[in-house]
């Protein structure tokens, strides 16, 4: 079973053609990488996988449904979550309700102001908390806490959402190598715990291989190759970033 | 759920924020619980028929309704009306003329950075005591509203201009003189020091030195009061210190409701296309 | 780029600063400067005024008069800055524009609410104290909303601004997260200014003070009437002890919300 397909499709900004016709599909349960240099149109695909920007032409069915029939985001919510870098976070409120705004989507608006007083589904809040190892900075200031701690609140965050595809556009990219690491190790774990989906962007090859059963390697908005982890060669990745090179001049 | 985790308790300590918040509410409940209780004020018996009546007289007597010829049609009161803004312009300009220069004059010694020898490596024993005079004044230049100074200052002066602005230049000057001096205390002293150490004398620290790295700021704030006593200066001239105010003050007693609207007017006008100038200085200075 | 135009910044702000100058000296020709422009006991008055300074009366009845009338000034300041704030809330976030989804919509309820932010504002207390007496007579809630409005279109217009000035990543981290407008305005926008509008807030909270004081002005209680009824007496030394009350209280706010400033986290 495909939880997402993609046919022929396209996104233009302007003149620049970010993605051009790209078709495939992800099986649900899979780990997917998106690598690729700088420009190559990682972040345009996650957002139109995230339903946040709509394609020019194509089709992208997510969970056998076209994305324009699902009505409003907490539709869509139950079906992606998105992770980005630790900004994503609002550093005022204590990591609790950093949290439980994964439940935002299912809570009407009195419930959710009323949380914010007395938080409501603590139990949830606190099973995240402790899946992610910060059970004991619950009521701490997101703003006080380190880059790779504000990383995995996120990721508590989308355990409370739970949707079954999460998206993940460079999570790591301003984290040092060993708490990028330590985030990655967890994500994956925890994407296997709960059967969901994960596609990530990443700058780093290495990671790539090490984390991901399948690599998908874009280039000027085109699939340069999508295989599994396995049968990736040294060749592959110098054809990749080379070329870049090469177009570049 | 499938592990009960044990809630971690939220530790409550007894922080600065939180007496400030029980202080919140106990000067909220103090205050309404006075006007409520003691003042005997009840919202809803603002809205009875007495007070309709006023309120239709009042609203129809400013749009004109009784009149036959309401002041705002009227060419003679318009030129008047214009007159009075013109003259309120000028004393709003005079006002924060004055201020600026005062506030200029005092603001070096009142910045901490200069007390304490770090911008000039200069230390004088008097340093601290200008200090703290200053800022004495500045404080209560700031506290003291500048109705107060004008109530006092028209036993002195004949009303006018002139003692309206002084009024606002007097409460001015300890607003733009606190801003200027914290400006100076956070600008770069590294420069300034190697300008002080290469020999140069104090007011070539402060012609190559200070006020390059200070007059953008300087000049926002100065703007920006000059939009607050722009809006200010109506209120001087309740107290006969002249401008429009006066005029207000003096239609509103004699029941001129037409006045009121077109000297309204005037004044919101007047006070648009301050804030409008001011925000385009206030670009430029950038 | 940035170091061509550097050298035009600088010319711009001299351009500035002489054409504030040649405003300041049209604006000295208004005044015909003689001897005339002071009452003939001025000097005499200077000087009561000031050795009132010396010697502020310090009598128990006046200290308590004082004590009773510097309570009245913060209520009005407190009661006007509650309707400020709910002005301020209401209208500030309508008029930052982050609950609209259309862009039509959005463009023109902030135009309108910001509009009605800046007319408010634009018209001093006591003008609108005048008027609220002139409707509903001396009635303290005339002084709450002469207060509150004004001072509600100023921390209205500076929260929509806020808002608008929000970082943008965390706010579209909620939205994925399935979060409405509103909630998105509870678990991010507000959070997000909180701590700035606080420091804000303090510092109106500070100027709301002297209004209050001078709300007295239009027949309402508190330090300024006191001021007023001392000066028509010619009694100086009583005037002082007042000022030094609203000193006092100006300064211990001041205090109180730098401290706070100090304390607050983002």
């Amino acid at each position: 079973m495909h939880i997402v397909e993609i046919n022929n499709l396209s996104k233009q900004f302007g003149r620049k053609i970010a993605i051009s016709s790209l078709s495939f599909d992800i099986k649900k349960g899979e780990t997917v990488a998106l690598i690729g240099p700088s420009g190559a149109g990682k972040s345009t695909l996650l957002n139109i996988l995230a339903g946040s920007i709509p394609p020019d032409t194509g089709i992208y069915l997510l969970d056998g449904k076209p994305i324009q029939q699902y009505k409003n985001r907490r539709e869509l919510a139950n079906k992606i979550g998105v992770i980005r870098q630790q900004f994503d976070l609002v550093p005022a409120l204590p990591a609790i309700h950093n949290v439980l705004a994964g439940r935002l989507g299912e809570w009407g608006f009195f419930k959710s102001m009323l949380s914010l007083f007395v938080p409501q589904d603590k139990q949830a809040a606190a099973n995240a908390l402790q899946r992610v190892g910060l059970l004991d900075k619950m009521h701490d200031q997101t703003s006080r806490m380190s880059g790779g701690e504000q990383q995995r609140v996120a990721m508590a965050r989308l355990l409370v959402q739970n949707p079954e595809v999460i998206l993940a556009d460079e999570p790591v990219a301003s984290l040092d190598p060993a708490r990028a690491e330590d985030i990655l190790e967890m994500l994956t774990k925890l994407v296997a715990e709960e059967k969901q989906t994960l596609v990530m962007s990443l700058h780093s090859v290495e990671y790539a291989k090490k984390y991901f059963s399948r690599i998908v390697a874009l280039r000027d908005g085109e699939i340069f190759f999508d295989l599994p982890t396995e049968d990736i060669t040294k060749e592959h990745l110098t054809g990749l970033y080379s070329l870049k090179e090469l177009s570049q001049e | 759920m499938k592990n009960k985790v044990q809630i971690p308790r939220k530790k409550r300590r007894f922080s600065f924020v939180s007496f400030s918040i029980l202080l919140v509410f106990a000067l909220l409940a103090g205050s309404w619980g006075h006007i409520l209780f003691i003042e005997r004020a009840h919202f809803f018996e603002l809205f009875n028929e007495r007070n309709l009546e006023y309120a239709k007289k009042f609203f129809s007597g400013l749009f004109g309704f009784q009149e036959e010829k309401p002041a705002f049609v009227d060419k003679e009161s318009w030129k008047n009306a214009i007159q009075l803004t013109y003259e309120t312009l000028q004393m709003s300009v005079m006002a924060l003329g004055f201020a600026t220069i005062v506030a200029m004059l005092t603001v070096i010694p009142a910045s901490r950075t200069i007390a304490d020898g770090t911008l000039t490596v200069s230390k004088r024993w008097y340093h601290w005591i200008l200090f703290g005079i200053i800022r004495g004044l500045y404080i209560f230049s700031r506290a003291v509203p500048e109705l107060v100074f004008a109530m006092v200052i028209v036993f002195i002066f004949k009303p006018g201009i002139l003692p309206g602005a002084i009024a606002l230049a007097l409460h001015n000057f300890g607003i733009i003189g606190k801003l200027c001096a914290e400006v100076i205390e956070d600008t770069d002293a590294r420069p300034i020091r190697n300008l002080a150490s290469a020999g140069a004398s104090n007011a070539q620290i402060l012609f190559y030195g200070i006020i390059p790295a200070v007059m953008p700021k300087f000049l926002t704030y100065i703007l920006y009061r000059g939009e607050v006593i722009m809006r200010t200066s109506i209120v001087v001239g309740f107290v006969g210190a002249g401008g429009l105010g006066q005029q207000f003050k003096l239609s509103l007693s004699y029941f001129h409701y037409t006045e009121i609207t077109l000297l309204l007017i005037c004044y919101i006008i007047l006070v648009f296309i301050a804030d409008f100038i001011s925000e385009g200085f206030r670009k430029a200075a950038r | 780029m940035k170091e061509l135009l550097a050298p035009l910044k600088t010319h711009n702000r001299s351009v500035l600063t002489l054409l504030l100058l040649a405003a300041f000296i049209w604006s000295l020709f208004s005044v015909t400067w003689s001897r005339d422009l002071v009452h003939a006991g001025g000097w005499t008055t200077t000087v009561q005024i000031f050795e009132g300074l010396i010697k502020p009366d310090l009598s128990p009845e006046i200290v308590a008069l004082a004590i009773e009338s510097s309570w009245v000034t913060v209520v009005y300041a407190v009661t006007g800055m509650t309707v400020a704030l709910i002005i301020a809330f209401i209208f500030g976030i309508l008029g930052s524009g982050v609950l609209f989804s259309s862009h039509a919509v959005r463009v023109i309820a902030m135009g309108i609410f910001r509009g009605i932010l800046a007319t408010i504002r634009a018209i001093h207390e006591l003008v609108w104290a005048l008027l609220f007496v002139a409707v509903i007579g001396l009635s303290p809630y005339a002084a709450v909303f002469a207060l509150g409005i004004p001072y509600g279109g100023i921390l209205g217009r500076i929260l929509a601004d806020m808002i608008n000035d929000v970082p943008k990543e965390p706010i579209q981290a909620l939205r994925a997260a399935g979060a409405s407008r509103l909630q998105c305005l509870l678990y991010g926008y507000l959070p997000l200014v909180r701590a700035n509008m606080i420091s804000y807030t303090m510092y109106r909270f500070e100027c709301s003070i002297r209004s209050s004081a001078i709300m007295s002005f239009v027949g309402l209680g508190g330090l300024g009437y006191q001021i007023q009824l001392s000066l028509s007496d010619l009694n100086y030394d009583e005037v002082w002890t007042f000022l030094f009350f609203l000193i006092a209280i100006v300064v211990l706010i001041d205090a109180w919300s730098n401290s706070l400033r100090k304390r607050l986290v983002l």
